[in-house]
């Protein structure tokens, strides 16, 4: 028998069974990372549009958020928060251009190479700065 | 496989659907040098040690960053929270419930707007 389901849950258990039920290939991969990516940038920048609030708002509470940001584990997603802000743009760059220039490159094919190649312009831009802000956990922390 | 890059060529329907289309698109590749330099320079190389209310003062004491850091703020935070507003809709089946949502989220795109900009406008008030 069938169950009885709201319209909402019935939609979020396609959109999950359609993550499960995939096999995870490189343009599913790209959409789901370029999404993460976003979502957590967004999530970052509205406790920074916060926290930069308070130089105006509530000056003495300021120290106070940046020692927060000074802590190792927030650190450390800093360099996580880097690289979907580098994912995001490099791949953001692709669906851009693809969507306004030439769409013809979204066949199969040209859409999964561009989509690694994606990956492997962030690692390389990421690594950097990766290593830049590890220098400065292991000097100002340890 | 021509007939299918044609179909992907039409942008969205409705009139404002196309608009937020091409708004995250075009925002997107201007936020490229915008955010990325603001990482590069404040994450990176200045680092959130050397980050406090006198630097902040110092720099938005020249007009050209208080400038950047508007422009940064006005599309960073529209482009994520209309992003935000396309993933929710895959979820939402009702367009009743997307309504009320999309309203809640342009509410909550407005108070921070506001805080941010009042923010960079009033700049650092000493203790």
């Amino acid at each position: 028998m069938a169950q009885e389901q709201s319209p909402l849950m019935e939609s979020v258990r396609t959109t999950i069974s359609g993550f499960t039920s995939y096999r995870l290939r490189t343009g599913q991969l790209s959409f789901i990372l370029h999404r993460l990516a976003g979502l957590g940038t967004l999530l970052f920048l509205t406790a920074h549009i916060l926290d930069t609030s308070t130089v105006y708002f509530f000056p003495q509470l300021y120290t106070h958020a940046i020692n927060l940001y000074r802590t190792t584990p927030m650190m450390l997603l800093e360099i996580v928060l880097v690289f979907c802000v580098i994912y995001h743009g490099v791949n953001g760059a692709r669906i851009a251009l693809f969507d306004l220039f030439s769409p013809k490159w979204w066949r199969s094919g040209p859409q999964e190479k561009t989509a690694l190649i994606t990956l492997a312009i962030a690692i390389v831009l990421w690594l950097p700065a990766a290593f830049w802000m590890g220098r400065n956990i292991v000097i100002y922390n340890f | 496989m021509a007939e299918l890059a044609e179909q992907i060529k039409i942008p969205p329907r409705s009139d404002t659907e196309a608009i937020a289309w091409k708004w995250m698109r075009y925002s997107g590749l201007l936020l490229i040098p915008l955010a990325w330099g603001h990482v590069a320079l404040q994450d990176v190389l200045v680092g959130v040690h050397s980050i406090d209310l006198d630097y902040v003062a110092m720099r938005w004491a020249s007009l050209g960053w208080r400038v950047y850091d508007f422009l940064l703020l006005a599309f960073a935070f529209a482009h994520g929270v209309n992003g935000l507003r396309q993933v929710i809709h895959d979820f939402i089946p009702s367009d009743k419930v997307m309504k009320k949502i999309s309203w809640a989220l342009l509410g909550f795109w407005l108070v921070f707007s506001i805080i941010g900009a009042v923010t960079i406008i009033g700049g650092v008030r000493r203790p």
